[in-house]
């Protein structure tokens, strides 16, 4: 498990009689990009949640670094290590520049700081025109484009993005595909749930196929 | 019943500034301001609670919580009387016949109302809130607050209402403040003594600021949620 930055080794989950995962496991590597693959209901999203802390193990054990634990013992310190992106992504209704310095304000980072990395976030997602819309105005694309922000903002150590370019399409998809590339080029560890055949064909992700109740890397 | 000269003498009151009718609703709308800022924190807390965390006889407890909402005023007044009075076991604090104690029977009365709303409230809560707020970095008790903000307009609702019940509230009042000219009366009491005496004018000037409070309350929640985009 140590030669991962993060690993997940003999997990277990269910929900009432439905299995999800039997003693699966996956490893991280730093800096590499991952799309998980599989059918509907095979436990991508759920596996991206166990790996936030937002959904608990029934069994197994997880490492992030050194630090290995048994996987329902969630430690709360990786949550500033590790960000989730839902699928359709909640915009708080406060100003755009207060949803991206959101993360910021809970790591105390102070003011000026938090602007400059907001401003910086914006110019990154496209968002600098939209600064003044209302979170419920914001398209779809918009919505994808300013969490993604605000997740890269935090420098997480792994990003997690559920079906990021789904109800997207045209100009909306391309730019949050853009986005993704960048994000993968830029060294970050980044797993992606995708039924996108564009972003499971992309070339930097190793494909990790989520199916059976196992977890497996496509060589 | 000659209606026309109260209400002409109602009006001259107010707007005299007769100060034993100020003071009366002043008693009122301090007193109920003073309960809600004291039991609001602890009842969203409660609400926000029962929400989000499942255990054991929760349904239980929201049954109720939902049944304390339909609780006789006047019962609460009654037990408060009870445990306040010289023979009670809090007798020692010589509460009765306070405003202080009137703030504690309001509190009694606003506290159901506060969580039931504050709970329907957060109940009604986009999930992705909490998740969003704990998966950017946020402890549990800052994603509370901010799944709180999010849903603020049932939060205030839950105020509002949580104030127009004790603003309006008769049985406790009497019960545990006694109906003191100057010191523990307040609106809705003065209007039941007055009209008992047969003396209008005042019952009605007291009526009418009640209403004022009232139309007031859900005016200022309207503005609030236009503020917020609830057009």
């Amino acid at each position: 498990m140590s030669d991962w930055l993060f690993a997940v080794e003999g997990l277990d989950k269910r929900f009432g009689d439905r299995v999800l995962f039997k003693d699966a496991s996956l490893g991280l590597e730093a800096g590499s990009g991952y799309v998980l693959v599989g059918p509907n209901g095979s436990g991508k999203t759920t596996l991206l949640r166990i790996v936030a802390g937002l959904e608990p193990a029934d069994g197994g054990r997880m490492a992030l670094r050194a630090q290995s634990v048994r996987a329902p013992d969630y430690p709360e310190s990786w949550r500033r290590d590790i960000v989730y992106v839902h699928q359709q992504p909640y915009i708080f209704h406060t100003s755009l520049q207060e949803n991206l310095g959101y993360g910021l304000a809970r790591r105390s980072l102070p003011p000026a700081d938090r602007r400059a990395r907001v401003q910086d976030a914006l110019k990154w997602a496209g968002l600098t025109a939209s600064i003044k819309v209302p979170p419920d105005k914001l398209s779809s694309g918009e919505k994808q484009r300013v969490a993604l922000a605000r997740a890269r903002v935090l420098g997480p150590t792994i990003l997690l993005l559920d079906e990021p370019t789904a109800n997207l399409d045209g100009v909306a998809r391309k730019q949050v595909l853009d986005l993704l590339t960048e994000l993968c080029i830029d060294n970050h560890t980044v797993v992606i749930a995708s039924h996108d055949p564009e972003i499971i064909r992309l070339a930097i992700l190793n494909r990790v196929r989520v199916s059976g109740q196992r977890i497996t890397v496509d060589e | 019943m000659e209606l026309l000269e109260p209400t002409r003498e109602a009006f001259r009151l107010l707007l005299t500034g007769d100060a034993q009718l100020w003071y009366i609703i002043l008693t009122s709308i301090w007193c109920s301001l003073a309960a809600l800022l004291l039991i609001s924190p602890p009842a969203i807390a409660v609400g926000f609670v029962i929400a989000k965390v499942t255990f054991p006889a929760r349904r239980t407890l929201v049954v109720l919580i939902q049944a304390l909402l339909s609780f006789p005023t006047v019962v609460v007044g009654l037990v408060l009387y009870m445990l306040l009075s010289r023979q009670g076991p809090l007798g020692f604090m010589r509460l009765l016949f306070t405003p202080e104690a009137m703030i504690l029977g309001y509190m009694l009365i606003a506290f159901p109302v506060l969580v039931v709303f504050t709970l329907a409230a957060v109940q009604g809560a986009d999930p992705r809130v909490y998740e969003t707020a704990r998966g950017l970095g946020a402890s549990r008790v800052h994603a509370a607050l901010t799944t709180l903000f999010e849903v603020r307009f049932g939060v205030m609702a839950a105020v509002f209402n949580g104030f127009g019940r004790v603003v309006s509230e008769v049985g406790c009042s009497i019960m545990i403040g006694g109906n003191i000219a100057g010191l523990t009366r307040n609106i809705p009491t003065a209007i039941a003594l007055e009209t008992s005496k047969g003396e209008f004018a005042q019952g009605i000037a007291l009526g009418c600021v009640l209403i004022v409070v009232a139309v007031g309350i859900n005016a200022a929640l309207a503005w609030a949620q236009g503020r917020g985009g609830l057009e």
